[in-house]
């Protein structure tokens, strides 16, 4: 994803914004593969997985058992 | 219908969500092309808020699936963002944007729980997604969600699944399952809420998004909508 996406994304639960941690970027440095992000209000950690943020709210994220 | 309960209602979204993620490659497979009435959406409404915007649109492919609709909205917009709930449709929309040469930027979440700013769309596609959600507390916030991301003069297609379509002799909605058979036979259930006419036309003026047109086509329903009335002005 593209930094700039933040301007638009937000935390799925309470809708505040996100901040950007242990971010790693491409080659160009234009994409984010990997980091975290969290909600500045409630502290929830949203994933960056393989340049794709995951904001599947927490409990739709969990796997369910095979 | 009495609510289900909240832990019921997620377990079965996260069902949905891996069933997607089992088929995604072949059901991306065979989602080649861009529906019709999607194509005369994005060109009309496009068209329309283009001059007013300089050039600076965003849009919302939501239910993204292979991203055959972002693309149609690439064509139009600053910015395409393709929300979907699986992982695996995800990632083969992420190889039809290589392929095809469009840019879109992929997020997984929720349709109903949308990670997106109030205000921020101008444009959104929502077809043959909303059907899945599977209870209608997940629907009705869903629907509201769109209103709520949508710009004031943002305008969403929404589609959903009906008993207009020939393979039903229902009248009144209901829920089902329907069988994906991947390549080898093996049959996968998805869950489906198909709507009557009436009950999606009513699911929509319950919502906050605010009903423009109307249609059912090709056994489908089709709603052009506005974001919520009340919602704030957009910060300048």
């Amino acid at each position: 994803m593209k930094e700039s996406l933040l301007e638009i994304l937000c935390c799925p639960l309470d809708k505040h914004d996100l901040e950007l941690e242990d971010a790693e970027y491409d080659d160009d440095g234009e994409e984010i593969v990997a980091g975290t992000l969290v909600c500045r209000e409630c502290g929830e950690r949203y994933p960056i997985e393989d340049g794709i943020p995951n904001l599947l709210p927490p409990d739709m994220r969990e796997e369910t058992p095979a | 219908m009495a609510e289900e309960h909240p832990r019921a209602d997620t377990s079965r979204r996260v069902a949905v969500r891996d069933t997607y993620d089992r088929i995604a490659t072949h059901f991306a497979a065979t989602r080649e092309y861009a529906w019709p009435e999607v194509e005369t959406f994005v060109e009309t409404h496009a068209n329309e808020l283009e001059p007013a915007v300089d050039d600076s649109l965003t849009g919302l492919d939501l239910g993204c699936g292979n991203c055959r609709h972002a693309e149609l909205l690439a064509g139009h917009c600053k910015r395409v963002v393709g929300l979907d709930v699986s992982r695996g449709l995800l990632e083969t929309g992420r190889e039809r944007a290589r392929e095809h040469g469009f840019a879109v930027a992929l997020c997984q979440g929720d349709a109903a729980r949308l990670p997106l700013a109030a205000n921020s769309v101008d444009i959104a596609v929502y077809v043959a997604t909303l059907h899945h959600l599977p209870t209608q507390r997940a629907r009705r916030d869903s629907l509201d969600e769109l209103a709520r991301v949508l710009a004031p003069d943002g305008r969403a297609l929404v589609s959903a699944w009906s008993t207009a379509h020939d393979k039903f002799d229902e009248t009144d909605g209901f829920d089902t399952t329907i069988e994906w058979t991947l390549p080898g036979g093996e049959p996968v259930d998805r869950f489906y809420h198909i709507y009557s006419p009436e009950e999606f036309d009513a699911a929509l003026e319950a919502s906050a998004l605010e009903v423009l047109e109307w249609e059912v086509s090709s056994g489908n329903c089709y709603a052009t909508v506005a974001g919520a009335a009340d919602s704030s002005p957009r910060a300048e």
